[in-house]
């Protein structure tokens, strides 16, 4: 029956086929071509880095107590932030939302077995952990220290470290790029019947945006890093202005590459939210074609944008105003988003649980961080604030406020799929509101503390901004206690939490048709698709999961062919 | 579903006060933002400052205004709308889909912010642009760690404080002779980097005397932190003239003002001296000094680049003769000392190199 | 891999065919987003490349001579040359035609080894005649080097790689129905094809 689905459609009929099942720890938890595994795997692996960049996010409040630091050295200071911005982005928040929740929940959404190459998934990960331990262990040989962006010139006096750090980079970007070829096949080709890409969940839409974001963008950094690897080691010129080259076309094709990272940081974070409201709030998610539409346009919009990093960077002045205006333009699609989750929580029957508490405090956090953004693109204004703490906060909001926001919200959402156990709904909202006063009073100040003149990069700073330095480093303390409290909460929850059953929160996307945690195999036979999955006043929108719940063996393992 | 009235007249319990109370929170913010007291905490120290802080209310107080609403209804919502323990357990909330009239209102209205937000800031930008060419020029030189500064128009040498007079039109000139730095002084709301091999330029006209500081915001080596304790003072012309005198007595053993440009002969035919001379001050003396080759800012002193039997040959090898000076000025050169930017990157007409070549031929 | 083997062990010959026919399609389009990301890569060293041309000091740069453009014109001959065998290769596949196949193949090969020759002899002439290096003479050398290295890195592993196809298609691996390997064979190399036309014209001709 399912071949002949299968058949009925282009899409994936090879997701008729069911693997044998893996055999051995080896082959089922460590080189694991299963994508449930892959996704837990790089979930753990995002966790642990993120243990470390937020010590170090501590150390650098820890230095910042006092106008003239005396925590650690100047030089230390410096490799701190540089590893603390390199290891959040690449090393967290990338492979979290992407390799991490993409691989775990995407294809189950869309009712396929596996993604379209599990063997290049698999390398995909190991490539992951080995770049984050080379970027972690340039620390031995002393780490980069020009931030998380290597402006050359400065980073080519860089020390021994900052070699390993474009090494390290080039690597997780080369994981990146496979991953996303992997999952733009997987999204067109493997889709159950009847799943059109107009009743695809939101998070399939958000991972979709992403994917080739992480295709092309990554790309365009790998020549940058490429470029100063070689100029690093081999003294090829590229930037150096001394031998001919620009210091400038580095920061092109570094931003070229960033600012759309900074939407594979947000896009599917989006798609979390877009996930978690509905089900929470029990309604349709307000607007679902507007909000998968916008999400292509930001993705695209992304391309066109990069230089309002650059507004100061002596590029012709001309050129500012388009940059300026596009980038304002952006507002207007994720404005869409915004309100559009506004209006779902309208008449709904909320439950505020940790992850709709979470989901929420994004709405809240990602708002104010997107204004400031607006703020940083117009000319006049950058040229003020840019490369103070200003900026600090921008990205603070959107990318903690943000991005981990939604991560957050995914795993009190997603633990049980992954598990088959809830988190501790008490310790989870401990855990928000610790984590969301603290982050307030961390990155709110840095707004002030930017215009009034505080610029970043600095281990020591003018006394007269003491005070709100000293109300952040402690408030700062007060969030990471809040995500020590989810990190008990996980590995306590792990072994002795609720059994959650396949669908504790009622929620209508195929990931939660099937057994918590699924079966190797994810499903016995594949489903057909009728509709979109929020709509609560309506019978289920697919057919075919009759045996999923039981204990039939599946169909085709039994030999179907 | 909402479309229908019968619907819309229930928005919920309090729908319409809670959103009174968010206009008068927006209006109290907007209020606030407009009076806001910005110059007490950070002078504005010239003239397009004010317009930088006119743009800056006008964001701070549509930005918030628009934050409350958001805000406020995820609030309200949240609240209004929990699930109550009187509900049964598999309640669910009112089967919205869309309203295309409310999606047509939210796209709208912020693109037409959009549209506002742009004539603002490209007004106030063009404001920025539109400040006097031919002011007092101004060099500032980033090295690790710290700013010199250059008046080429009134003699060549260097500072280590910016002084400038009040209400003369200012074009600063920025060059970095190792590494990006970034000039920026929060009283001006202003800053460009300074890129080592090329030449930005901010214009500005001081309105305010004080005392103000100059800081680096952008990472530059280990000491970055400590590069901010240059000052920039303005004060009336008057001090200002004392200033720079009294800089130049103290520094009278190292003085070496500019030779008057005599009639010297020319060259690459049709160049006039006097006229390089100021093309000189404008385009190059960030850079270079009137002094003897090893005086260097980035580039060697030019002094006797045509006259100094001490250094027969160019840095590229050539014969110091007037054509291949001509040519260096035409090609750019990069060598071990750093790069020379070509004549495209210079703005330089064969007119202005003729002219610059005669200057040169003149210092003797 | 684990879908083959099932392939293997099936009793009914058209469920594999089946299968092999949809990872087919899945394997092409992977395929062709790899390229897409790879032309990225490209297209990423020549905005760098005409970035830097243009930034700097006219060009050629002070110092060093034009490159000839004749030599490399006869060399990229050969380049498209095995372009059009390749092309006559795939289709002779297609009509079942073994050894034309086979013969087109070795063409290939050849005229692809024989551009590499032709690649590492201007190298050798421009480093030992005329002192120009990857790393010594500026921007020139770097953009240059840099770029027509990673070009002919391409083509070396495109020879490798019909190489292998070749063996392989002697030893029978390959079917009238399962070629796949063939087919992106081709298609990569005409993309190594089309990526010298570029280079081609920015180096030599502009
Ligand atoms: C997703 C990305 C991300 C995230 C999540 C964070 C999280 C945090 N960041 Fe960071 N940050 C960046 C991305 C991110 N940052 C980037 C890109 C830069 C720019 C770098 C550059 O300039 O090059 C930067 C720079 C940056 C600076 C500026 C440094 C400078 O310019 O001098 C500061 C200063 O306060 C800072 C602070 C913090 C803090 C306090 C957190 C906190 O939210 C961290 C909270 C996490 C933890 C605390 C760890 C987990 C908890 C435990 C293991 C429990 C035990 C701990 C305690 C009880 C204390 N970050
Ligand atoms: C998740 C990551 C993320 C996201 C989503 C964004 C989103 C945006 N960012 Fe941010 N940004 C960063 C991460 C991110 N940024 C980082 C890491 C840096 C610093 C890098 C470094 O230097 O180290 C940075 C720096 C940065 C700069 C450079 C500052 C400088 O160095 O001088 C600018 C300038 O334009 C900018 C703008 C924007 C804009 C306009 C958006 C927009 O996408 C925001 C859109 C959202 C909204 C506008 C809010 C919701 C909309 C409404 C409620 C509708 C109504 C509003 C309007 C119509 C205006 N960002
Ligand atoms: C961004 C900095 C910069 C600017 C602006 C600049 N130069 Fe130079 N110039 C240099 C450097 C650096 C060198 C030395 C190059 C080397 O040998 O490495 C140089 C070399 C020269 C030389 C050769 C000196 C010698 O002793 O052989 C001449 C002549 C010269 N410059 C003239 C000018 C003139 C005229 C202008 C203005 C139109 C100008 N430069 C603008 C940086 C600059
Ligand atoms: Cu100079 Cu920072
Ligand atoms: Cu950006």
């Amino acid at each position: 029956m399912s071949i002949e689905s299968a058949q009925m459609t282009h899409a994936g009929g090879i997701a008729g086929h069911i693997h044998p099942e893996p055999q051995g720890f080896v082959r089922r938890y460590v080189f694991s071509i299963d994508h449930k595994i892959i996704g837990i795997q790089y979930i753990i692996t995002a966790f642990v880095f993120f243990m470390l960049s937020g010590l170090l996010a501590e150390t650098i409040r820890t230095q910042l107590l006092n106008a003239n630091g005396g925590f650690v050295s100047p030089e230390t200071y410096n490799e701190v932030y540089s590893v603390h911005g390199s290891a959040m982005v690449w090393l967290v928040v990338i492979p979290l939302l992407t390799g991490g929740f993409g691989n775990l929940i995407f294809p189950l959404q869309i009712g396929a077995r596996d993604v379209a190459f599990p063997w290049l998934n698999m390398l995909s990960f190991w490539i992951f952990p080995v770049a984050g331990l080379m970027l972690f262990s340039s620390f031995l040989m002393g780490a980069p220290t020009a931030g998380w962006t290597e402006y050359p010139p400065v980073s080519l006096q860089g020390s021994a470290g900052t070699s390993m750090w474009a090494a390290a980079i080039f690597l997780v970007g080369v994981s990146s790029t496979l991953t996303g070829i992997n999952f733009v096949v997987t999204l067109v080709k493997m889709r159950a019947p009847g799943m059109t890409f107009t009743r695809m969940p939101l998070f399939c839409w958000g991972q979709f945006a992403t994917a080739p974001l992480l295709m092309i963008a990554t790309t365009a950094l790998a020549a940058a890093l490429a470029a100063l690897f070689m100029e690093r080691v081999f003294g090829v010129p590229f930037y150096d202005p001394t031998k001919g080259g620009s210091p400038v076309l580095w920061q092109h094709m570094f931003w070229f590459y960033s600012h759309p990272a900074v939407y594979i940081m947000i896009l599917p974070a989006f798609g979390i939210i877009s996930e978690v409201l509905p089900t929470f709030a029990r309604k349709p998610i307000f607007g679902y074609k507007l909000i998968a539409f916008s999400s292509m346009a930001i993705a695209l919009a992304g391309f066109m944008v990069w230089a309002h990093h650059m507004f100061t960077s002596g590029l012709a002045p001309y050129l500012q105003l388009p940059f300026m205006i596009l980038t304002f333009a952006i507002g207007i699609p994720t404005g869409i988003k915004i309100f559009s989750w506004t209006a779902t929580l309208w008449g709904g029957k909320i439950h505020l649980t940790s992850a709709m508490l979470f989901a929420i405090g994004f709405i809240a956090l990602f708002t104010c961080g997107g204004i400031t953004g607006i703020f940083l693109a117009a000319v006049p204004y950058d040229l003020d604030v840019h490369g103070t703490y200003f900026v600090v906060a921008h990205f603070h909001y959107v990318l903690v406020g943000g991005s981990l926001m939604g991560v957050f919200a995914g795993m009190y959402y997603w633990f049980p799929k992954m598990s088959g156990r809830l988190l501790n709904e008490t310790l989870g909202k401990i855990h928000f509101w610790l984590f969301f006063i603290g982050f307030n009073g961390t990155f709110l100040p840095m707004h002030w503390l930017g215009i009034e003149g505080m610029p970043r990069w600095v281990a020591t700073y003018d006394p007269q901004f003491e005070f709100w330095n000293r109300f952040a480093s402690v408030s700062s303390y007060v969030m990471g206690i809040g995500i020590l409290v989810f990190f008990v909460n996980v590995l306590w929850s792990i072994r002795a939490g609720k059994k959650s059953g396949p669908n504790p929160w009622n929620g209508r996307t195929l990931e939660w048709m099937i057994p918590s945690p699924p079966h190797y195999y994810n499903f016995k036979n594949i489903p057909t698709v009728y509709g979109l999955p929020y709509d609560f006043s309506h019978p289920l929108p697919y057919t075919g999961l009759e045996e999923e719940l039981t204990d039939a063996p599946p169909a085709l393992a039994a030999g179907a062919h | 579903m909402v479309e229908n009235r019968a619907q819309s007249a229930h928005v919920g319990p309090g729908f319409w006060s809670v959103t009174a109370v968010l206009g008068l929170l927006a209006i109290a913010s907007i209020v606030f933002w407009y009076w806001f007291p910005l110059e007490q905490y950070l002078p504005a120290a010239i003239v397009t400052a004010r317009q930088v802080d006119t743009l800056f209310r006008f964001m701070a107080a549509t930005g918030s205004a628009l934050y409350i609403f958001v805000f406020g209804y995820l609030l309200y919502f949240a609240i209004a709308f929990r699930v109550k323990p009187s509900d049964p357990p598999d309640a669910i909330g009112v089967q919205v889909h869309d309203n295309h009239r409310l999606e047509f209102w939210w796209t709208l209205i912020p693109a037409l912010f959009v549209v506002l937000l742009s004539v603002v800031s490209v007004k106030i930008w063009y404001e920025i642009m539109l400040e006097p060419q031919n002011g007092l020029v101004v060099q500032a030189i980033g090295h690790q760690f710290n700013f010199t500064f250059r008046y080429p128009q009134i003699n060549g040498e260097i500072t280590d404080e910016m002084h400038l007079p009040i209400g003369v039109p200012v074009t600063l000139n920025l060059t970095s002779s190792d590494v990006i730095h970034s000039f920026w002084v929060p009283a001006m709301r202003l800053k460009n980097d300074t890129v080592p091999g090329l030449v930005t330029s901010i214009r500005f006209t001081p309105r305010l005397t004080g005392r103000y500081q100059i800081i680096c915001t952008q990472f530059c080596g280990v000491l970055h932190a400590q590069m901010n304790k240059q000052v920039l003072v303005v004060e009336d012309k008057a001090s200002f003239d004392r200033w720079y005198q009294g800089w130049q007595v103290k520094n009278a053993h190292v003085s070496n003002a500019l030779p008057a440009a005599g009639g010297a002969a020319v060259a690459l035919t049709g160049g006039s001296a006097p006229a390089g001379q100021t093309l000189f001050a404008q385009k190059c003396s960030a850079c270079h000094a009137i002094g003897p080759f090893n005086q260097r800012i980035v580039g060697p002193g030019l002094k006797g680049v045509l006259h100094d039997p001490s250094h027969p040959d160019l840095v590229n090898g050539d014969p110091a003769t007037p054509a291949n000076v001509a040519k260096i000025l035409q090609t750019g050169y990069v060598g071990s000392l750093g790069a020379m930017p070509n004549a495209t990157t210079n703005g330089l007409s064969n007119q202005d190199i003729a002219n610059l070549v005669a200057y040169l031929d003149s210092l003797k | 891999m684990a879908v083959a083997s099932i392939a293997h062990g099936s009793a009914h010959g058209d469920g594999a065919d089946q299968l092999y026919v949809e990872t087919r399609e899945l394997r092409l389009q992977g395929f062709l987003l790899f390229l897409v990301s790879d032309c990225v890569l490209f297209s990423s060293f020549i905005f760098a490349y005409l970035y830097l041309r243009n930034s700097g000091q006219g060009w050629p740069p002070p110092g060093i001579k034009r490159l000839d453009v004749a030599f490399a014109a006869w060399n990229s001959v050969l380049l498209f040359g095995s372009g059009a065998t390749m092309h006559y290769a795939l289709e002779n596949w297609k009509h079942g035609n073994f050894m034309k196949y086979m013969w087109m193949l070795i063409f290939t090969i050849i005229l692809g080894a024989g551009f590499l020759g032709g690649q590492a002899y201007e190298y050798t002439h421009l480093i030992v005649a005329e002192h120009v290096s990857w790393w010594g003479s500026g921007i020139f050398g770097a953009s240059f080097f840099t770029l027509t290295g990673m070009h002919g890195f391409h083509v070396f592993v495109g020879v490798c790689y019909l190489t292998v196809l070749l063996l392989q298609s002697a030893a029978g691996v390959y079917t009238g129905q399962k070629y796949f390997g063939i087919t992106a064979g081709t298609l990569y190399w005409h993309f190594v094809d089309v990526i010298w036309v570029v280079l081609f014209s920015i180096f030599y001709l502009i």
